[in-house]
């Protein structure tokens, strides 16, 4: 394999080397014809050409925005979770979505039972996690605050997969979610997200799927 | 607080200013009998104000297939791209609606899904730029689950599409070169932290909808190392994507 690789090389250092001796073969100058002195044929045109320029559409397909809520770590307590999130709406139906959040898990009941008891590290309470996930706006909708306010609205459903980084682990996360986006204005939406996280651990004793259920608010933008 | 209050008043001021910098949007004539506009960027959403004939509608900008109008009297709507493509620029040429990017020439991809790779699971993203329509240089990111470690990898390779303009199937086939990062779960410790790869990738792609897109690769890796065997690697994988 060595050999047979140095050998490629070896070949290709020669074939570009005998591109290098070629590059000295130059052709015949090139003759530049001189313009003949003389009056200019062609009259200029005093008119001034307009620009038509056509303003650009811009597209707001992109959202951005962040988010706060609480995470339900199964066997370790509920607790504040944030993150930041990102999607592309590619039709009025689908749009995919990413998202990266944090919570710190608190003690099991094994924990407070027994102080001495460690079950993960001080630096392994921490569930960070980044999903990657198709959503689909089942209800899109308008929600009316009373007679003359009506914001556009939509439920929708997401699926995706991710890393969990927990107890120092990195896992493969499945999740699954259903949110409500209201739109304030058509550049600013309020999410409403109930989501679940689960994956395979044996922090426990025995192997087994979690359920890490969050439910937050968030804040997006349009772009 | 302070801040958080600022941040927010940038974002206003921010959004105030490119409203303002843009004064120049797109005015169309309609020449349909009307142009319905409806409440929301959604086909369900009801039409609140229609255009008439020869009136002039400003597009503010656009959501996916909908598009944000102003009409003469200040009412503001969505109106549906189908609609909007009949009207017309008032120098009489058609308006410039921008049509979906065509499948078999578009330059740019953007795509994520699930694999596996070495037996193990995997979440994989790519950007992949086309140089030709059967030529396209991608970018690939990765990370994979093992019950021992944890990788993360990154490739760039050449991939050719045999047959771009088959539409809902079309064979590909790449090479291409990268990068692996094992982060050790659980000991013993693996000899090498990094390895380049090298790797030959089989697959294909098609169309689904609009501006969306599936594509499965099956590669195979070697991975460079300081032992005196080459390790050898499989992964297949699908993705959904979206091109430009």
């Amino acid at each position: 394999m060595e050999i047979r690789l140095s050998s490629i090389l070896l070949v290709a250092a020669l074939l570009s080397g005998c591109s290098w001796f070629h590059r000295g073969n130059k052709g015949p100058p090139e003759v530049v014809a001189e313009e003949p002195q003389g009056e200019p044929s062609i009259v200029e045109p005093q008119v001034t050409r307009r620009v038509v320029k056509t303003p650009k559409i811009k597209a707001k397909d992109f959202e951005v925005g962040a988010y706060f809520g609480a995470l339900s770590i199964q066997d370790f307590g509920t607790n504040p979770v944030y993150g930041v999130r990102g999607a592309y709406h590619v039709s009025e139906d689908i749009f995919l979505e990413g998202y990266v959040g944090r919570s710190k898990a608190g003690t099991t009941s094994l924990e407070d039972v027994f102080p001495d008891i460690t079950v993960v590290s001080n630096s392994g309470r921490y569930f960070t996690y980044y999903d990657l996930d198709v959503g689909y706006n089942v209800l899109p909708g308008e929600i009316f605050l009373g007679r003359g306010r009506a914001f556009n609205s939509a439920l929708y459903v997401t699926v995706g997969m991710g890393d969990v980084k927990f107890a120092d682990k990195d896992q493969f996360a499945l999740n699954f979610g259903v949110g409500e986006r209201l739109l304030v204005t058509d550049w600013m939406a309020i999410h409403l997200d109930v989501r679940d996280h689960i994956f395979e651990t044996d922090l426990t004793g025995r192997t087994k799927n979690v359920d890490n259920i969050e439910a937050t608010l968030g804040l997006t933008f349009f772009f | 607080m302070r801040r958080l209050l600022a941040l927010v008043l940038l974002l206003q001021a921010l959004h105030v200013g490119l409203a303002e910098a843009a004064d120049k949007y797109l005015v169309l004539v309609v020449t349909d009998p009307y142009l319905e506009m409806h409440s929301g960027p959604g086909r369900g959403f009801p039409i609140v104000y229609v255009i008439g004939r020869d009136e002039l509608v400003t597009v503010l900008y656009s959501r996916t297939d909908w598009f944000k109008v102003r009409a003469p009297r200040g009412q503001e709507g969505w109106v549906r791209r189908s609609d909007l493509s009949r009207t017309l620029l008032a120098s009489g040429e058609p308006a410039p609606i921008p049509p979906y990017p065509d499948f078999a020439s578009h330059r740019w991809e953007v795509g994520a899904g699930y694999g596996v790779y070495n037996r193990e699971n995997l979440v994989t993203t790519y950007a992949d730029f086309g140089l030709t329509s059967s030529l396209d240089v991608e970018f690939v990111v990765q990370q994979a689950f093992g019950t021992l470690d944890n990788r993360y990898i990154a490739t760039i390779g050449l991939r050719h599409t045999f047959v771009p303009e088959w539409k809902w199937f079309s064979p590909t086939a790449g090479i291409g070169t990268g990068y692996q990062f094992i982060q050790d779960v659980v000991p013993p410790a693996p000899l090498q932290n990094n390895n380049e790869m090298a790797y030959v990738s089989l697959g294909a792609r098609g169309f689904i909808t609009r501006r969306f897109m599936w594509r499965a690769d099956w590669r195979h890796y070697v991975v460079f190392n300081n032992q005196n065997v080459y390790e050898d690697l499989e992964e297949w994988k699908l993705d959904l994507a979206v091109f430009f």
